[in-house]
């Protein structure tokens, strides 16, 4: 275990680790360019330059393993003086842009000459090198050369998390310019995470393009529903709404999102957007919706109709549960179904699941503790409540079913609206079987409901008045993991 | 039937109307010279009510280095803002009548009314002048005068308070029932420093209508000084001034109005009712100027002045009696303006005293103070006699 | 960490307590005031606006009602950078950006100023990188000899309509990004 002296207090390393991760880790941040803790090492932007004792010249941090007794300086006039210089390099034929930049408020370019440059340029505009700029590069991506600093994250995420090499560098000298291979596009499934790991704003997302300024969103954790893989993520959004998903690195599941679980906070807001409930082809406002869904459900129920209950792969557990809850206790069905198990594993080699629902592996647990039956036994009914994905993918006539939506459908006649995971609590239990909790990030539309309150309004009407306790004892009986 | 006709014929009226004027003739000029009296004297305290409104406003501006309100204009003519009373009058009018709904409907009305009459019906006692002689007839320069004038004038302005308690208890609104309480404590208190200030200088000069006070304050002291109130009570004069500043809730004391923070009696008023109000203060600001330099100035006294002329020691200036009795009311009344001048600008240069210092004052300052004056008063002129 | 500091306040002396001293050097002040106001009504600091304008020195006269200047070609400067809305303490700038076929490649789509929420603080003339707002209009905004509608709270919400113009015998300069535009691009489309 070697000992090592940064900044005149003394840390205990692990073998073969660098003076940038020790450093890292006890709370002395260096800056850096071209070091990513999830990239090989390239060691070209020289931003990182420590001053080591007994070593003539400055070293950079990111590739210097540190060695015992070792004496590291990372804020002396000659380390600064250093990166002072480093940074004109870097910005000596950077446009000036910033006002026209999306990465304005995340640019480590302007973080650090806040630090360290405070400087005019010392060459003349006309002779600054020009390069291509708003280069259309893929389907999610825009590069502008012109802001590059040639640190190469780009080329060697390519290289070594999608293993697709895309990019390269071409030319040479300061005429250098990342490029993409003739007759190609950066269209992997993980190209957004460039934008991301892009530490000024040469690659910058399509989708993000110049809607809002990123030091204005807030932004709240969760989990990615697209794949039963339940990436966390980080929802950033300003005044009730999302702007764009960035990953939550953690070591567990994820370093990086693909390119769909981004786009998946499309649902929230968008033209086919449910806000309104519609029952018997009529939109109601939410309470007169329930009212008259009761009405449907006490009729049915008076009659002795066959009710069918749909539980979902795509609902949280507490919304399959009240669901199950309202069939089984409430309407006296035993007509409960839930899909089968179905395999679970990453397809790529990256984050993205063969089983493409969030939530299968509780559900399938809910089925087997409950004994409840598979799609394929649903042979006929009368009237059908279950999510709207699900009942999609069944035969069964759709004038029949109440379907519980996100999205506006005019074959229905009946739709609930309800809220996405975006905007209420929900469970997950993921296929690694590590329970997350998604969090309200943006307020729903008025007239949403959660499947959970729903279902618990419904049971008041029909003068159930079920307990949290009795709702959330399904969390005793799964079987999970946490994180801690 | 013949006899009614005969009543109504031109002539019979005529002989009627002569004899009336005949056997009630000094009834007749009596009428005539209130009624003048009446139109002239309110007719003057109204508009100088009016003009102490934009006074109070042109006034603090100046003492702030302001221009004040100078745009109300009748064809471009603005006329250094004389008019905005005018159209401060005409928007009261012209806004709407509001009575909250928890309000006691009638006492919410009649309250600005009360709180106007009782200050307007003591000018009555109160003597603008000496007398003119026409010759023929000779008027008295007050409306009406009785022996008694001072306690009348004590007991029928004490009842002010009444408006402006009525005004916050029928209001219904929690804030101006606390002001009215207010008002209530500092008012009463006050009212009992003005009496006893005032005593002494009744009791040497043992006159107790006004009339008779201003009249026994001419001549001079030692030859030299004006035989006025000022001179023989100096002490008397500070506890009046500063117990009538409270009395009429003007600043240094107006915690129960506090119109930039706290809320005063008649938070619900509006319109017309507000104005009620806040006429009635200025109607008081002049009955207070009026009180004070009859009490302490000699009234319409004019100093060295008597009924034929100027009478410096050894000197003897004749004068006509038109221009002595023109010189006694521009005195009284350039008195009158002077003290409402500084009641106003007392306003703008002291700040707000908290009520507790406010009782404070009264009963553990002034109240002694004036109790001790009175008594030395009263020792001195036992003495004396 | 909370910082205190305290005051000791000294009793009053005699002559303080019984205040007609005191009144009276207070009244020394006020009436000072006064009388030199009332004989000498020019030396009031206050301006009669409309009638009179005094155009004060530096960026104090540009504090009229905001504009986006514009570029030579009639586009305007704002590059939608949203500095000016992000500064603002009254929250009362609305900008939505937009892409554009020149090379500066951004617009906005939507700016709108709600003159009624403005505080007329000028930040947002400070923060402009492009120097496209400015307040040096000479109007003021919803008053009664604004260019636009009068008294009307309409008249308080400025739109692109309003916002974007040129005044009178105004010379275009080339900061930011129009100065970009013509030099730097216009030498490489050549």
């Amino acid at each position: 275990m070697p000992k090592v002296i940064i900044d005149g207090k003394e840390f205990i390393a692990k073998e073969n680790e660098t003076v940038l991760n020790v450093a890292e880790r006890n709370g002395i941040y260096i800056p850096r360019y071209c070091y990513h803790p999830a990239l090989s090492i390239a060691g070209n932007c020289r931003m990182c330059l420590v001053e080591i004792e007994k070593m003539p010249k400055l070293q950079i941090a990111c590739a210097t393993t540190v060695t015992d007794g070792m004496v590291i300086h990372t804020q002396t006039e000659k380390v600064k003086k250093a990166r002072q210089d480093v940074l004109e390099f870097l910005l000596l034929n950077h446009p000036l842009d910033c006002p026209i930049c999306d990465q304005v408020g995340e640019c480590y370019l302007q973080d650090y000459y806040m630090e360290y440059g405070l400087k005019k340029s010392r060459i003349d505009l006309k002779d600054k090198n020009r390069k291509p700029k708003r280069r259309d590069i893929g389907k999610h991506l825009i590069l502008d050369n012109e802001r590059c600093i040639l640190c190469t994250r780009c080329v060697r995420f390519c290289e070594e998390v999608t293993k697709t090499s895309e990019l390269f560098i071409n030319s040479r000298g300061d005429h250098s310019f990342i490029d993409i291979k003739t007759e190609e596009k950066l269209d992997n499934d993980y190209s957004l995470n460039i934008a991301d790991i892009c530490p000024v704003g040469a690659f910058t997302s399509k989708d993000f393009r110049f809607k809002e300024r990123v030091y204005r969103l807030s932004s709240t954790s969760s989990i990615c529903l697209s794949c039963a893989t339940g990436c966390k993520i980080k929802v950033q959004h300003n005044n009730g709404k999302i702007y764009r998903i960035l990953p939550d690195p953690n070591i567990y599941t994820n370093t990086w999102i693909c390119d769909n679980g981004r786009m998946s906070y499309k649902i929230t807001a968008g033209p086919d957007r449910l806000t309104k409930s519609i029952i018997k082809s009529e939109e109601h406002h939410l309470n007169k919706a329930i009212i008259k869904l009761f009405d449907i459900l006490k009729e049915a129920k008076e009659k002795n109709l066959k009710i069918a209950i749909l539980l979902s792969d795509y609902l949280s557990i507490e919304d399959n549960f009240a669901l199950y809850y309202l069939g089984f206790e409430i309407l006296k069905t035993d007509l409960i179904y839930a899909s089968k198990e179905k395999e679970q594993k990453i397809e790529d080699g990256i984050l993205i699941n063969k089983d493409k629902t969030p939530n299968s592996n509780a559900v399938s647990q809910i089925s087997k503790l409950y004994g409840i039956k598979k799609y394929e036994d649903l042979k006929d009914c009368d009237l059908l409540i279950g999510f709207y994905d699900d009942i999609e993918k069944l035969n069964i006539p759709k004038n029949k079913s109440v379907a519980l939506s996100y999205k506006a459908d005019k074959e229905y006649d009946n739709l609930i609206a309800i809220k996405t995971y975006f905007e209420t609590e929900g469970s997950f239990i993921n296929w690694q079987y590590f329970l997350r909790k998604t969090a309200p990030s943006v307020s729903a539309p008025t007239d949403t409901i959660s499947v959970y309150d729903l279902c618990l309004k419904i049971s008041e009407l029909f003068g159930y008045y079920p307990k949290e306790k009795e709702l959330n004892k399904i969390f005793n009986e799964l079987k999970y993991k946490t994180e801690d | 039937m013949e006899e009614f006709i005969k009543i109504l014929s031109p002539e019979y009226i005529n002989l009627t109307l002569s004899n009336i004027l005949l056997n009630h003739k000094n009834d007749i000029y009596l009428i005539i010279e209130t009624v003048l009296k009446i139109a002239a004297f309110y007719g003057g305290i109204m508009s100088l009510a009016g003009l102490l409104t934009i006074g109070e406003r042109k006034i603090s501006a100046l003492m702030q280095d302001r221009i004040g309100p100078n745009r109300a204009n009748i064809f471009k003519f603005t006329l250094w803002g004389l008019f905005h009373p005018m159209a401060d009058g005409i928007k009261m009018i012209m806004k709407e009548d509001f009575i909250p709904k928890n309000a006691s409907k009638i006492l919410f009305t009649i309250a600005p009314v009360i709180s106007m009459v009782p200050v307007l019906v003591v000018f009555a006692f109160i003597p603008f002048g000496n007398y003119l002689d026409l010759g023929f007839y000779k008027i008295n320069f007050i409306i009406l005068d009785s022996d008694l004038s001072f306690f009348l004038l004590i007991a029928i302005s004490s009842l002010a308070i009444y408006g402006t308690f009525l005004g916050g208890f029928s209001s219904g609104n929690n804030w101006g029932i606390l002001g009215a309480i207010r008002a209530q404590a500092q008012m009463i208190s006050y009212e009992v420093v003005v009496v006893l200030s005032v005593l002494p200088v009744i009791m040497i000069y043992s006159a107790s209508s006004l009339s008779d006070l201003t009249l026994k304050q001419s001549g001079t002291i030692l030859g030299i000084i004006p035989n006025w109130g000022i001179f023989v009570q100096p002490v008397s004069f500070l506890i009046f001034f500063t117990a009538a500043l409270a009395e009429n809730k003007r600043t240094p004391f107006d915690v129960v109005e506090g119109e930039s923070e706290i809320i005063g009696y008649f938070i619900e008023h509006g319109s017309m009712r507000f104005a009620a109000f806040m006429f009635a203060e200025y109607v008081e600001i002049i009955l207070f100027s009026m009180l004070a330099s009859i009490f302490f100035f000699g009234g319409w006294q004019v100093p060295y002045l008597n009924d034929q002329g100027f009478n410096l020691g050894s000197f003897f200036i004749p004068i006509n009696h038109y221009l002595i009795v023109l010189m006694q009311l521009a005195s009284f009344a350039l008195k009158t303006v002077f003290f409402s001048v500084l009641v106003i600008m007392i306003r703008w240069t002291l700040p707000r005293f908290r009520f507790d210092q406010i009782m404070r004052l009264c009963w553990a300052n002034l109240l002694p103070i004036s109790v001790l004056n009175l008594l030395l008063t009263a020792l001195i002129i036992r003495g004396i006699k | 960490m909370i910082r205190t500091k305290k005051i000791e306040s000294k009793p009053l002396n005699f002559f303080e307590k019984i205040y007609i001293i005191e009144v009276i050097r207070g009244f020394s002040v006020t009436l000072k005031h006064f009388f030199i106001n009332l004989f000498f009504p020019s030396k009031i600091p206050t301006i009669s606006y409309p009638e009179e304008k005094v155009l004060l020195p530096g960026n104090a006269k540009l504090k009229s009602r905001h504009r986006i200047k514009l570029r030579s070609d009639g586009t305007p400067k704002c590059v939608a950078c949203m500095m000016c809305s992000t500064i603002c303490p009254a929250d009362c700038i609305h900008i939505e950006a937009a892409e554009t076929e020149t090379p500066v490649e951004k617009y906005p789509k939507v700016f709108n100023i709600d003159i009624s929420k403005c505080v007329m603080c000028g930040l947002c003339v400070e923060a402009c990188p492009e120097d496209a707002i400015s307040m040096d209009t000479n109007e003021i905004a919803g008053g009664a000899y604004s260019r636009f509608s009068n008294f009307q709270k309409d008249g308080l919400f400025l739109t692109k309509n309003e916002l974007f113009i040129k005044l009178k015998d105004e010379k275009i300069s080339k900061l930011g990004a129009a100065n970009r535009l013509e030099n730097e691009y216009g030498e490489r489309n050549d």
